[in-house]
């Protein structure tokens, strides 16, 4: 194999990847913000005593984490999208297509971390005279939190990684232009391990921000 | 219970699995009556291109299977074809050590010229617009402000970033104009480029669409498919006179109209020689 590293391809794309960047780092945040809100009612309906909350819920969780994303995303911006706003569009697909299948992740991981909290302290504070809400607030959700930060941020790399995906419905992000540089310069390695090193910075940036808020708690 | 479940489960996988292996036992060579080794050529493509290559279940079908198949039975020589994909096929044909050449509707050009060897011009072709019954478009300057869905790394995605401008978000690249058509159907784009014997199959096959489609020979010149070969390759000499015998007969007028449902006209091919 020869190897020639063609530095022009990069420096001539850099602009786009930056912007493609960008847009990665749009529809990554909007899809963990969004999908850790909808994820956050999903869990808590999924623990519910109440068989009519939690059977659906716990259908939403088997359908999103059971189906391929690559699948969920198409299905969205050729349907889902389509249905709503009469026609395409790739940003608001992706960022749908990526909150739904996060917030049944993040549905478990506030599960596990509410349980994992051992019963014997929301008892005793009940028996403090604690409310329910105030039980949840001050004793369960605190400490909950905290346990709950790695495995958040492992879903939030692995949504970052797998925005690249969304680069199928032509969305304009980072995986999208290092496809086009691909295509132009009938070259693969320059665009792809740029982009690859792109994304490395972007999920050991979150990497550091998470430990750090792990210290801070 | 449960453990006979979870076997009859394991059991049933590695059945499956191992129903999937068997399968694979061909391999880049075979004897011949006479024990000698015979070279099988390997050819690649991209089977997401009807009319020209597609998947019908396990086979790949097309007007560039029917012509290679003409060609080779032409040269006498024996050879297998597998769908690898674009990407791989540009690269894999580059580096020649697994694939002798590539047949994929791939256009001659001169930028590819200097990676690849080519054989003669064996296809003619075009760019062509669709649009919606009713739209103002009417040729390629006009797709300009508009937003258009292609196929990445086609010709067609090369012109109209020519004419839209480089890092255009308007224009969308997908990874098949299968994909690109159906941007166009949900209302995500206002036009699609592709090669017309692609828009044509499109066309024909969804009459109710209201779709129309458009020429535009001024922005959109003839270009000319080619086999790739990688750089230096005994074969391109192999196969230059085969492709020209089997250009000249009519077997080539017949696959060409059961391909595209149109004649064959030889008058720019043959002068591209």
């Amino acid at each position: 194999m020869r190897l020639e590293f063609r530095f022009d391809i990069i420096s001539d794309y850099f602009p786009l990847f930056m912007r493609g960047t960008l847009y990665t780092l749009g529809i990554s945040l909007s899809g963990i913000i969004l999908g850790s809100i909808l994820g956050l009612i999903i869990g808590f309906g999924n623990m519910s005593k109440r068989w009519y909350l939690r059977w659906p819920m716990q259908g939403y969780i088997h359908l999103f984490r059971g189906t391929p994303l690559f699948l969920q995303i198409l299905i969205v911006h050729f349907g889902v999208v389509v249905m709503v706003i009469g026609k395409t569009d790739a940003i608001v697909a992706a960022i749908t297509a990526l909150a739904l299948n996060a917030a049944a992740y993040t549905a478990e991981i506030y599960r596990a971390g509410i349980q994992s909290i051992d019963r014997g302290q929301s008892e005793a504070a009940y028996s403090l005279g604690m409310t329910k809400s105030k039980v949840m607030r001050y004793v369960v959700l605190p400490q909950a939190i905290k346990r709950m930060i790695p495995a958040f941020g492992n879903e939030f790399i692995v949504l970052i990684k797998d925005s690249s995906l969304v680069a199928v419905i032509a969305a304009p992000e980072l995986m999208y232009w290092a496809k086009s540089a691909n295509a132009q310069y009938t070259r693969i390695w320059e665009p792809y391990l740029a982009a690859a090193a792109i994304y490395l910075v972007l999920t050991y940036s979150l990497h550091r921000l998470l430990i750090y808020l792990e210290r801070k708690m | 219970m449960r453990k006979a479940w979870l076997i009859a489960l394991v059991v049933g996988l590695v059945l499956v699995l191992a129903s999937c292996g068997a399968k694979e036992d061909k391999s880049g060579s075979k004897n011949d009556e006479g024990g000698a080794e015979v070279k099988v050529y390997q050819f690649a493509t991209d089977a997401t291109y009807p009319p020209m290559e597609s998947m019908d279940k396990e086979t790949i079908v097309g007007f560039d299977i029917d012509f290679l198949a003409a060609v080779m039975e032409e040269a006498g020589l024996e050879y297998e074809i597998k769908n690898i994909g674009w990407d791989a096929l540009l690269e894999s044909v580059k580096t020649g050590s697994e694939f002798d050449g590539g047949i994929s509707s791939i256009t001659i050009s001169e930028e590819r010229k200097q990676t690849y060897d080519f054989s003669i011009p064996y296809f003619e072709s075009t760019n062509m617009i669709l649009v919606k019954e009713g739209s103002d478009i009417k040729n390629a300057q006009d797709l300009k402000g508009k937003k258009v869905a292609v196929q990445g790394a086609t010709t067609g995605d090369k012109l109209m970033t020519g004419i839209m401008g480089e890092g255009n978000n308007d224009l969308k690249r997908f990874e098949s104009n299968a994909l690109a058509l159906l941007e166009m159907e949900s209302n995500g784009v206002d036009a699609v480029v592709a090669d017309n014997a692609i828009i044509q199959e499109y066309t024909r096959n969804n009459p109710d669409k209201k779709f129309v489609t458009i020429y535009d020979r001024e922005n959109f010149e003839s270009e000319y498919y080619g086999i790739a070969f990688p750089k230096g390759s005994e074969l391109k000499a192999k196969l230059d006179p085969a492709i020209k015998t089997v250009l000249e007969s009519d077997k080539y007028k017949e696959m060409y109209k059961k391909w595209t449902q149109s004649e064959a006209d030889m008058a720019g091919l043959l002068s591209a020689q």
